[in-house]
């Protein structure tokens, strides 16, 4: 699975990183995310459907 | 004459979806639920004759497409008539803000980015994990100021003093002066023009803002690390912006910060109080459960109910043709309710997936204070649940704001409880304390210059 940010469409609400805190990171300066690295680690699947679902912004997207 | 006549007729047609939307009648708080179910079922997209005629998006796809189109959506207050004499955010523009622009939520880009830009390394997630100490010492003062009577008010006691003390904070604003902010920024919300009351709210509201005039003046010639002093020293191509819009996004900081934490807090307090078996499990699951409900409350509670928008150019949008110079209301609290997106969007569920809410609004104007807003009630709400559990707020000592146009607040929230044991001075010295803390360590300072969380010494 890959996973995507689009960085036009993130505002930084972070729900993200609150569901997959191992899958997204949060710019420290503006909170806006990004996939730590596009291939989604084993097991982590759901909670980046999750996280996808989550976004106020559909801004994530799933491969 | 028939071309007059066309356009009339043209609009008409384009206003066919007609509902008489007044959010600052007791009656819509009343019914909220009832008349956010028709629109959505008849017209998620409305004309409304009210304040001068506008639109209001209701529905959770026609908000969506609208906030997010700021090139035909803007926020522009145009105070000086000096471009097409928009009227910003608020619907009926409020006599109290005539003449002065609401900071940058009352700005277009790309001027807007710009002061996001500048704010936003003292706003951050990492920017605000490094306050939860401070945070968490303004709270425990609170808590035990009371903890030895078995008995608290969570608007005044809690509620209030947490978002006003650690806003101060952020701002490099000296911590004690909290209470000359907090009353005049809650009562600025809950006191309708006609009250009795109205002239005493308006000289709090001068005193408030006579002080945050000197703390500009003050941080510009002595600079201290702040919110303020990335204001005093902001400039946009090699310009300082005149000091009466930096006092209005100063203003916008202070009651984007204030009012609408203690809102979102008191409400939770409130249902879980209600709802006692939920609270002891999102005690008892807070690991997992914490940030599921804190998104729940904000989606079900929606502290600011919507903002107000002008169409910028003739357009259509969300199947609704639009024209250059109209009124938008654009209604958080109603998309939050949709049930398209939110499965039985009137019940509360602590562990709700995919709750993609709009209660900080969607678009490049998310609120810039949203990590505040979470961290602090979560703080509060832990504190309280560990220190207190068994509160039981009286029902009959509530007091929810009259309206819910502006913010869908609460004036007092009474509550009894197990008596228990302070932990700590009350909160006079506390506060003593954090500022020596917030001046030794510059707590104020941005991310980008210190990435060390406070250290709170007691």
């Amino acid at each position: 699975m890959k996973v995507q940010v689009d960085e036009a469409r993130c505002q930084g609400h972070t729900l993200c990183a609150m569901i997959a805190p191992h899958v997204f990171e949060l710019d420290d300066v503006d909170g806006h995310s990004s996939p730590i690295s596009a291939d989604v680690p084993a097991g982590a699947e759901d909670k980046v459907r999750e996280a996808a679902g989550s976004c106020p912004e559909q801004a994530i997207s799933i491969s | 004459m028939s071309v007059d006549k066309a356009s009339s007729v043209d609009d008409e047609d384009r206003k066919k979806n007609r509902y008489h939307f007044d959010r600052h009648t007791p009656e819509y708080r009343e019914k909220f639920e009832s008349i956010t179910q028709d629109m959505h079922a008849r017209c998620p997209i409305a004309w409304s004759d009210t304040y001068g005629g506008h639109w209001v998006a209701a529905g959770a796809s026609e908000v969506f497409e609208l906030a997010r189109s700021s090139d035909k959506v803007s926020n522009d207050h145009d105070v000086k008539g000096e471009r097409r004499g928009y009227q910003g955010i608020m619907i009926p523009p409020q006599p109290r803000a005539k003449g002065s622009r609401g900071g940058f939520l009352e700005m277009d880009p790309p001027e807007q980015r710009y002061y996001r830009q500048a704010l936003n390394p003292y706003l951050s997630p990492a920017a605000i994990n490094r306050w939860i100490p401070f945070i968490d010492e303004v709270v425990r003062a609170c808590i035990d100021e009371k903890i030895e009577s078995g008995s608290i008010d969570f608007v005044d006691d809690l509620a209030n003093v947490v978002p006003a003390v650690f806003t101060l904070a952020m701002m490099g604003i000296p911590l004690k002066n909290w209470e000359i902010y907090n009353e005049p920024t809650h009562a600025a919300v809950y006191t309708p023009p006609n009250s009795p009351d109205i002239v005493r709210v308006g000289k709090l509201h001068q005193a408030m803002r006579e002080d945050l005039a000197r703390q500009l003046a003050e941080i510009k010639a002595n600079p201290r690390p702040g919110l303020v002093d990335a204001l005093a020293r902001f400039e946009i191509d090699g310009e300082q912006p005149p000091d009466d819009e930096l006092l209005g996004v100063l203003g916008l900081i202070i009651g984007g910060g204030f009012d609408t934490t203690t809102a979102l807090t008191a409400h939770a307090l409130e249902w879980l109080s209600q709802h006692p078996d939920e609270r002891a499990r999102l005690s008892r699951e807070r690991d997992s459960l914490l940030d599921s409900a804190t998104e729940e409350f904000l989606r079900f509670y929606t502290p600011a109910p919507g903002d107000g928008r002008t169409i910028s150019q003739d357009c259509e949008m969300a199947g609704t043709e639009f024209k250059e110079g109209d009124r938008l209301w654009l209604s958080w609290a109603m998309a939050n309710r949709d049930a398209s997106v939110f499965p039985e969007p009137n019940t509360i569920d602590l562990a709700r997936k995919g709750n993609r809410h709009y209660a900080f609004g969607i678009g490049i104007h998310r609120c810039i204070g949203s990590n505040v807003a979470r961290t602090v009630f979560k703080r509060m709400l832990i504190q309280v649940l560990d220190r207190i559990p068994d509160y039981h707020c009286d029902p009959e000592g509530a007091v929810h704001y009259d309206t819910i146009g502006v913010i869908q607040g609460m004036r007092k929230l009474p509550a009894d409880f197990t008596p228990g044991s302070p932990l700590g001075p009350g909160l006079d010295e506390t506060l003593e304390v954090l500022q020596r803390s917030c001046d030794e360590q510059r707590l104020a300072e941005p991310v980008t210059s210190r990435k060390t969380e406070a250290r709170i010494a007691r």
